[in-house]
């Protein structure tokens, strides 16, 4: 009875397990594998780490990885911006949960959505030069500087960010025991300072985790953002690694070069997770 | 809120600077989604005219000309045939194995849920070219069988993981009961876990759903055919081919965050509730 139990129970698990092997944990051995060759997709040539060796010394690389750090400037904004929207609603004022909703709209949109309001915006029929058209200026090619393009796409990372980073900061402070603020309250420490000595530190682990997602996302998901906004341009100065690999992977003809990207991507994000156990003593929920 | 709980927070009067800030946050979320609602529903020549003025007159001729001139209509049916199908396949085999996991014994259980646990934590674009190569050696690059099998592998450990956690709430003496009746595994599947579940499926029905139909990477690689193409790739293209028309591709945009803004009008209890189990995604 048991014995035959347990057969069943492995039976339903078994066709998600074999779907994710196959398609997900398969394909991270496979893309070892394909980073070692020089490929078109059809034969394999090996070349042990000559791919590594030539994203190490190729300058293209060394920028990509730079733009990342430059769009590593919407961490902070975002998480700012969560904070302070986070701590304003646990005020649990009038209305709160309307606005909880309306700030959080931008998360269910899809990126291009996301990046095409900005990129109309931006355009050069496009609203903000209408604005600006109003004092007097002459209207403005946003998208041919890099700086421009890059605090644009940072812009359009906080405003559609921090509504579901501020739900996560809020579920944090939800979880304070009300009795710390009471009894504060009663010492008569002010809202600022209960601010300052109870309410951020208690959230000082919720804030750790906010913040490297955000790090992470930056190194890894801002593939439609540029797709949409810039397409990497000009020449490479606003592309960002995921991009890169899309590019390698798709318009050369050694897929093994984007492989390699990907692979020292992949490595980069362990480490950054790893760093986040460290540093924030996070748990993650099992 | 009880008076004990409030006595800690603002003042009533203290609030009103509070709350009249977070109606202008709010304006800054609002105002862009509704100029992109008005912007559609006027003519290019109109909006050139004076883009913040109220148009002269209204017009749909956006939408019909994306509709059915542009494919987006069709980009739309396929879009939503590939997301509806992905899910049902998500929730299927997600509760199944989440019902399992929870509440049945299974060989080597701990080596399921690592594995569901750590491919959790690849990002994304590490997978496209090998996944690509895969799906090219079985003949599934360009098809829809491909692209949902790549939507369901990606969605499944989440999934799995979300549903295992919900039933294990489900009381064993149920379970056990429905055992003793002598109802086997699927009916009490299908009697006990899916009516006992239905909160759980609801919640990784709208986040799996909004997951799909928002993807942009897998549906742009693996679908060229412009007949199968779905919404997100062709509005991108739409945007790209009318930089010039704003109300055109306001129109498009619409079109394509109208699903999305409905789930979240009438199943927000459910998003909010999903993404605060799915923190540790």
């Amino acid at each position: 009875m048991m014995r035959q139990s347990k057969l069943i129970g492995t039976l339903a698990v078994l066709p998600s397990f074999i779907i994710v092997a196959g398609f997900m944990a398969f394909p991270i051995i496979f893309v070892l594998f394909i980073s070692l060759t020089k490929t078109n997709g059809l034969t394999f040539e090996w070349l042990w780490f000559k791919n590594y060796l030539e994203l190490f010394a190729d300058p293209i690389v060394h920028e990509v990885f730079l733009n990342n750090f430059k769009f590593v400037i919407s961490v902070p904004l975002v998480i700012f911006a969560a904070l302070v929207s986070a701590v304003l609603l646990f005020e649990q004022f009038k209305g709160w949960k309307f606005f909880r909703v309306i700030f959080f709209l931008p998360s269910v949109l899809s990126v291009v959505v996301i990046g095409l309001i900005f990129k109309n915006a931006f355009g050069y029929y496009g609203s903000v030069n209408q604005f600006l058209g109003l004092f007097g200026n002459e209207p403005k090619q946003f998208f041919i500087n890099s700086n421009y393009s890059i605090f644009i796409i940072i812009l359009a990372l906080v405003w559609s960010g921090f509504g579901y980073q501020s739900l996560l900061l809020l579920a944090g402070l939800t979880s304070i025991n009300p009795a710390v603020f009471e009894a504060a309250a009663i010492d008569g420490a002010g809202w600022w300072r209960r601010l300052w000595s109870i309410t951020l530190p208690n959230i000082r682990r919720v804030l750790g985790f906010v913040f490297i997602i955000n790090f992470i996302y930056t190194f890894s998901s801002l593939f439609g953002f540029i797709f949409v906004i810039t397409a990497g341009g000009p020449l490479y100065e606003t592309t960002t690694i995921d991009y890169l690999v899309y590019l390698r992977a798709f318009s050369s003809s050694n897929l093994g070069s984007g492989a390699a990207l990907a692979v020292v991507l992949y490595f980069f994000i362990g480490l950054l997770t790893l760093w986040q156990s460290r540093v924030f003593k996070l748990q993650m929920e099992d | 809120m009880s008076d004990s709980s409030i006595s800690s927070r603002l003042s009533p009067r203290a609030r009103w600077p509070i709350f009249i800030g977070m109606c202008l946050v709010a304006a800054t979320i609002i105002y862009p989604l509704f100029f992109v609602v008005a912007t559609s529903l006027r003519s290019n020549v109109d909006y050139k005219r004076d883009p913040f003025g109220i148009p002269k007159e209204w017009t749909f001729d956006n939408y019909l000309k994306l509709w059915n001139e542009y494919g987006v209509g069709r980009a739309f049916m396929n879009s939503l045939f590939v997301s509806l199908t992905a899910v049902t396949l998500i929730l299927v085999f997600a509760t199944l194995a989440g019902y399992a996991l929870a509440k049945l014994p299974v060989f080597g259980a701990k080596f399921f849920t690592t594995t569901f646990v750590s491919v959790m934590l690849i990002p994304g674009p590490v997978l496209i070219i090998p996944i690509y190569l895969v799906l090219a050696r079985l003949g599934m690059v360009g098809d829809y069988s491909g692209l949902i099998l790549v939507y369901v592998a990606t969605g499944l450990p989440f999934a799995i993981f979300f549903s295992t956690l919900s039933f294990r709430a489900i009381p064993d003496e149920l379970l056990e009961a429905a055992r003793v009746d002598g109802a086997g595994f699927f009916r009490t599947y299908w009697s006990i876990v899916r009516p006992l579940g239905t909160s759980a499926i609801a919640t990784l029905a709208v986040l799996q759903f909004l997951g799909t139909w928002n993807e942009l990477i897998y549906s742009l690689i693996l679908i060229q055919d412009s007949k199968m193409k779905l919404l997100t790739p062709t509005l991108a293209s739409i945007g790209k081919r009318f930089l010039t028309d704003q109300p055109l591709t306001s129109a498009g945009l619409f079109i394509t965050a109208m699903v999305p803004l409905l789930m979240l009008t009438f199943a927000s209890k459910y998003i909010m509730r999903g993404l605060q189990v799915g923190l540790g995604r």
